[in-house]
């Protein structure tokens, strides 16, 4: 609906941050998560955003950053330890990934403000009918 | 003492003569408003009230979701509720207008 359109840009933009926040909490949780060395390492999981033409924002898909060598740790009781005792660990910086959480957070915020204030200006509009 | 100074009477600011014309504001565009004027109210409300259906049906489907919990995105439900609130308003809002002015023509009858 164009009369209400600033609503659904701010609702894009909101469904952008989310899938964001998706993609940091994915890396939080497989901050730990260990590979043998014959395989790869978990990797940083990224969102792309992209405008839309008819103005708005989307998830143009999702790429990985980091090595996936990740980080090799030398622990020879871990049952997944190959012979030289070594196992895989994602290379995913935590304070890095808090950093973006907040943005993300932030970012889903202001888009929430957006429609909250562009719902008050409409309303404010409509009673000028009212009197 | 002479008391309160008088204050100096009022003086008219010129009144410029010609008001210039905004640039790029442009004439306004009649020719829509007379087509529009030609469809009617009534279709112009008929519209109104099916763009009004559409945006309740979108806004139901999600609150199935939501009780359903198929629902992906929390926000996307609330804006779809917020934009059906805001255009039930509007409707409402323009055929209560519409409304006041017909009942106002009926009392020049009077």
């Amino acid at each position: 609906m164009s009369v209400f359109s600033v609503i659904g840009i701010a609702g894009s933009g909101a469904t952008v941050y989310r899938k964001w926040l998706d993609a940091v909490s994915d890396n939080i949780a497989n901050l730990n998560t260990v590979r043998p060395t014959s395989e790869a390492a978990y990797q940083e999981q990224r969102v792309i955003a992209e405008p839309m033409p008819g103005g708005g924002v989307q998830v143009a898909g999702t790429t990985v950053s980091g090595s996936p060598e990740g980080k090799l740790v030398y622990e020879p009781n871990h049952p997944l330890a190959d012979a030289q005792g070594y196992v895989r660990y994602p290379d995913i910086d935590l304070s890095s990934e808090m950093t973006q959480l907040i943005m993300a957070q932030r970012g889903y915020q202001a888009n929430l403000s957006s429609v909250d204030r562009a719902r008050e200006a409409y309303q404010a509009a409509l009673q000028l009918g009212r009197g | 003492m002479s008391g309160i100074s008088p204050v100096g009477g009022f003086v008219p600011f010129s009144i410029p003569t010609t008001v210039s014309p905004v640039v790029g504001a442009g004439a306004p565009d009649v020719t829509g408003v007379e087509q529009a004027a030609g469809g009617g109210f009534a279709t112009a409300l008929g519209q109104g009230l099916q763009s009004l259906q559409q945006t309740q049906t979108h806004a139901d489907e999600l609150a199935v979701q939501a009780a359903t919990g198929d629902l992906t995105d929390v926000h996307d439900f609330m804006i779809a509720s917020t934009q059906a609130q805001l255009a039930t308003e509007l409707t409402v809002t323009l055929r209560n207008k519409a409304l006041d002015a017909f009942n106002e023509i009926m009392r020049m009858q009077g």
